[in-house]
């Protein structure tokens, strides 16, 4: 008895995926691999994969309501998954398995170039088109990519924000989210070589990696003023860590004193910034990002957009410029104290 | 002595730690930094007290990161909606006790092994807030969320009030309480404390119901030092206080150990990352640094004494 | 409670029944709700997606036995693959020579573990729980973070994307070779039943003339040594190595063993169990994700899934025990 009791909740949770699966639409069969488009007479809605590089992620999970909406414009099937902390080796494993699912195009944000590409290169073996976003694979392994803004335009931006803000010289300190992220990686070499280029009197004392907690960045950016009274700016390049920065700041008592930048989400960035805590917010607008990408993705995978086309246009969204296989977003976007209520994401 | 080797060993690991950042770096020392320290220190203290119950009674439980989120969550949506946080709070702990009946119910009533237990609740209770909640902050909070709206210096007396709290009622109760003594008896030897008229399933079960209420007591002070709260809150806490528990001293087998020690450790660990950002030292050796002064002070204690058992 | 699981007749068998029986309800309902679920391809890129999972929860299966745990694998594979990267490209070794070189690598780091288990007497579980942090922490001050190796030469990425005759990838018969002379050397030789006695009782398995540290040591150097050879496939299959490589591998991996029937403490289990376990939560997974479900619910019923194996274990322990008692009851009412 206790035994059927205790296998309750394996059939019950079972059930519950079951009925949660469509019941299996004519056209998902198991039958043929859905490489193309349109095999039939009934053209069959273009299947997008959305690949993030971590799910649970505020920036992810506003880049996929930019992508819902344009599915819904567009009358494709999203899907959307991806590894719960950002790890290569698990996004390798997601895309293989929709390789073998059969989806028509893959929209994926590479949390590592090299690792992914193996996985996306075979996709394409097998007919699936690839778009990257947010952080490009290797060029082989995808057609195009939707650049929201390159690592030196981060940096440069960053930068030159921090050297605004310190009227050209002091110490500034960086908050990561890990020493292993590659798109971080990126841009630390980027704010360093434009550091080193043209702003010998900026000094960077200190980088912390806070694992993208808030709670973390709040501690090691505590432990930074405290260790280094002469940093005058922290630079919080990972979305959690500019409000863990932030309050870090404000809890000491320097507000004014220390500035405050970072890449991050308006949303979660607003209390700091109308405080006068943070300075400014630098990012694209990620819901754009989504959005384009899956115009992007869905005019490959629909032969209208083509190797070598100078400019794609994405609906209501209006046309962008494709320079080379980068179609570019725009440059990135600069949230103050002025326009950050203007945003919600 | 050489009953409280590890206890010592441990607070002169700390002494040699703190000594050197003396040393080098006095800035440590200052009021701010202290204060910093030590009320990030005191939810991983807590939480801490309730992990040596349930290591003392031969159990583990490594669900409390997963806890603690959901626990800080619910404290977070429930100020949000207007609830005072003379509700917010004991709402929080009531959450816990709740999650940590679940697993000692597994374990005392259906005799499950705990580590097996409390790994599937870890993963189910984290995704379930992942799936739910999709990694966003829960912001907006009222003001009287952020230190029980008494402002940062009350506020982070009141956090190092209800830890040091916490911690004297639970070293008077495993000390000076029958009840307490129990624990020891069951951890020492579950038939023997069985044949002296305890029942072992009970002492168990309520081990996992305290530190799961000390974990939603953990997660409020926490979550009122800010202004938000992440989702993400409490990612490898279960590390943290079980890797300070054992540092300190108890005894995985169960039925030995104290809370002194619990302290030492959890001190010991809490001074790690910070002081490494004093001593100057590159953030990639934080890791290395961290698993070698586990290792180096669980077999320093171990390296004195094996030559006598 | 500890008596219920390791004590009574070995009745292992019965939990690769629940199991097996999980993997067919896995397989009849994904076969309905997941598109391509119920191919061959399918079943081969499960195998093959599965491999340094299966390589690492197949080795912990007798340190399991021996009532210890080893959660250093993940870290330990972090470290492995970046030497890995470091000895063919910065010290210029020919791969096989850098991958030979990987394997003894693993080696040491197994002993590590296994000379402060066995020397200092410290409990498995403090040990690993440290050298989880040691080893990562290690692979990332050799690389600072930032060193990502690529580039390998095609013979080696060979070994994790490949395929040989008819679809079957490369790694599956590194994979099969390892998982079979592990169930030969745990279930079929003195040295796997001198595991479960240290299992069962590791003084009364010195008494009985084991040499328990010996095959205590052994037991971790080889965990070491798979988690070695799992980097090497792991380093292959996606054809880069950095410091992250392999976190929260050991999670996995002890979930696979435990799902198996191998007791926490020690003792009784079985490789076969694990190889289920490891087939069931790759299944789940891989089904769900061709269901289009989102990756969340798989963490939710693998929780669910090990709760309810472990009940299912109990529960029908109680059972026969029950029924034991009253049919020697009943046995009894007559010849004394």
């Amino acid at each position: 008895m206790k035994r059927l009791l205790s296998l309750g909740p394996v059939l019950l949770s079972l059930a519950v995926v079951l009925s949660g699966c469509k019941p299996s639409a004519p056209d998902s069969g198991s039958t043929a691999p859905a490489a193309g488009s349109t095999s039939g007479g009934v053209p069959k809605p273009l299947t997008v994969a959305f690949l993030p590089k971590s799910k649970g992620n505020a920036y992810f999970i506003a880049a996929r309501q930019g992508a819902e909406q344009a599915a819904k414009e567009l009358g494709i099937k999203l899907l959307f998954d991806g590894p719960t902390e950002p790890d290569p080796a698990k996004q390798n494993e997601i895309v293989e398995t929709w390789i073998t699912r059969g989806v028509d195009v893959i929209a994926a944000a590479c949390e590592n170039r090299e690792g992914i590409s193996t996985a996306l290169r075979k996709a394409q073996a097998h007919g699936i088109k690839v778009v990257t976003f947010d952080a490009d694979a290797l060029p082989e392994a995808r057609s195009f990519f939707v650049n929201q803004a390159t690592p030196e335009g981060i940096g440069n931006a960053l930068t030159d924000e921090a050297a605004r803000l310190l009227q050209g010289s002091g110490e500034y300190a960086i908050i990561t989210a890990s020493l292993t992220a590659g798109n971080m990686i990126e841009w630390q070499k980027a704010i360093e070589k434009r550091n080193a280029e043209k702003y010998p009197n900026l000094k960077r004392v200190a980088l912390r990696p806070c694992d993208d907690l808030k709670d973390k960045a709040f501690a090691e950016a505590t432990a930074i003023l405290n260790a280094n009274p002469n940093v005058k700016l922290l630079m919080a390049i990972c979305s959690p860590a500019v409000p863990g920065a932030a309050e870090a700041v404000k809890q000491a008592g320097r507000v004014g004193q220390v500035k405050v930048i970072g890449l991050g989400l308006p949303n979660e960035n607003k209390r700091y910034v109308k405080e006068g805590v943070t300075d400014t917010v630098i990012l694209w607008r990620v819901v754009d990002l989504g959005r384009l990408t899956i115009h992007v993705a869905a005019a490959l995978a629909r032969g209208e957009l083509k190797p070598g086309a100078t400019e794609v246009t994405a609906g209501a969204l209006g046309t962008f410029k494709i320079s080379g296989d980068n179609v570019l977003l725009g440059e990135p976007f600069k949230f103050t104290k002025d326009n950050i209520d203007q945003f919600d994401f | 002595m050489k009953r409280f080797g590890r206890e010592l060993s441990v607070t002169a690991s700390l002494l040699v730690l703190l000594a050197v950042l003396a040393v080098t770096a006095p800035a440590f020392f200052g009021k701010q930094q202290l204060l910093a320290t030590l009320t990030a220190a005191a939810p991983v203290l807590v939480v801490a007290c309730g992990m040596t119950l349930v290591i003392l009674v031969r159990q583990i439980d490594i669900s409390v990161g997963s806890q603690f989120a959901v626990c800080s969550i619910i404290a977070g949506l429930m100020a949000r909606a207007g609830y005072p946080m003379v509700l917010v709070v004991p709402a929080s702990i009531a959450t816990g006790a709740l999650l940590g009946a679940f697993n000692g119910w597994l374990v005392a009533a259906l005799g499950l092994p705990s580590i097996v237990v409390t790994l599937a609740t870890f993963v189910s209770w984290r995704e379930t807030l992942r799936w739910v909640r999709e990694g966003e902050f829960v912001k907006d909070l009222p003001d009287r969320f952020q230190w029980l709206g008494m402002g940062q210096s009350a506020g982070q007396g009141v956090i190092l009030a209800v830890a040091a709290l916490v911690f004297a009622l639970l070293v008077y109760g495993l000390g000076w309480i029958a009840l307490g003594r129990r624990v020891y008896a069951v951890g020492s030897d579950r038939e023997a404390a069985r044949l002296a008229g305890i029942r072992p399933g009970r002492v168990t079960w309520g081990a996992f119901v305290v530190l799961g209420a000390l974990v939603g007591l953990a997660a409020v002070l926490n979550a009122i030092r800010f202004a938000d709260v992440d989702p993400k809150t409490g990612t490898g806490l279960e590390m943290q206080v079980i890797a300070g528990v054992v540092v300190g001293g108890v005894a995985v087998s169960g039925g030995r150990g104290t809370l002194w020690g619990v302290l030492a450790g959890v001190l010991l660990l809490a001074c790690i990352s910070p002081a490494l950002v004093f001593l100057k030292l590159p953030p990639q050796w934080e890791k290395a640094i961290q698993g070698g002064i586990i290792l180096v002070a669980v077999a320093a204690d171990r390296g004195g004494r094996s030559r006598l058992s | 409670m500890s008596t219920a699981i390791s004590v009574g007749k070995p009745s292992w068998w019965r939990s690769e029944f629940f199991l097996v029986g999980v993997l067919l309800l896995e397989i009849a309902i994904f076969s309905r709700t997941g598109s391509n679920f119920a191919t061959a391809i399918n079943a081969l890129e499960i195998v093959r997606l599965s491999a340094e999972i299966g390589l690492l929860a197949v080795w912990m299966t007798p340190v399991v036995l021996t009532g210890g745990i080893d959660l250093s694998v993940g870290s330990l594979l972090g470290l492995c693959a970046v030497c890995f990267g470091k000895l063919w490209r910065d010290a210029g070794l020919p791969w096989p020579v850098a991958a030979a070189a990987t394997l003894v690598l693993g080696a040491l780091g197994g002993g590590l573990n296994a000379m402060l288990i066995t020397r200092l007497r410290l409990p498995p579980l403090i040990v690993t729980l440290g050298s989880l942090s040691l080893f990562r922490g290690l692979a990332e001050a050799i690389t600072r973070g930032v060193d990502n190796f690529t580039g390998f030469p095609s013979g080696f990425l060979d070994w994790g994307q490949g395929y040989l005759v008819g679809g079957i990838p490369a790694q599956a018969p590194v994979w099969i070779a390892v998982a079979a002379g592990v169930i030969v050397l745990v279930h079929y030789t003195v040295f796997g039943r001198a595991l479960r006695a240290i299992g069962h009782s590791p003084e009364g398995a010195r008494y009985a003339g084991i040499a328990v540290n010996r095959c205590v040591a052994w037991v971790y150097v080889l965990s070491g040594t798979a988690a070695g050879l799992a980097a090497l496939v792991y380093v292959a299959r996606v054809g880069q190595a950095k410091a992250d490589a392999g976190t929260g591998y050991e999670l996995l991996a002890i979930t696979a063993v435990v799902l198996g029937g191998t007791s926490i403490f020690g003792g009784t289990g079985s490789v076969w169990g694990t190889l289920l376990g490891v087939a069931s939560l790759a299944v789940l997974r891989n089904g769900l994700q061709l269901s289009d479900q989102p990756g969340e619910l798989a963490g939710i019923l693998t929780g669910v899934l090990l709760l309810g194996a472990l009940s299912a274990e109990v529960g029908f322990k109680k059972f026969s025990a029950r029924r034991r008692a009253s049919v020697t009851l009943a046995s009894s009412n007559s010849p004394s």
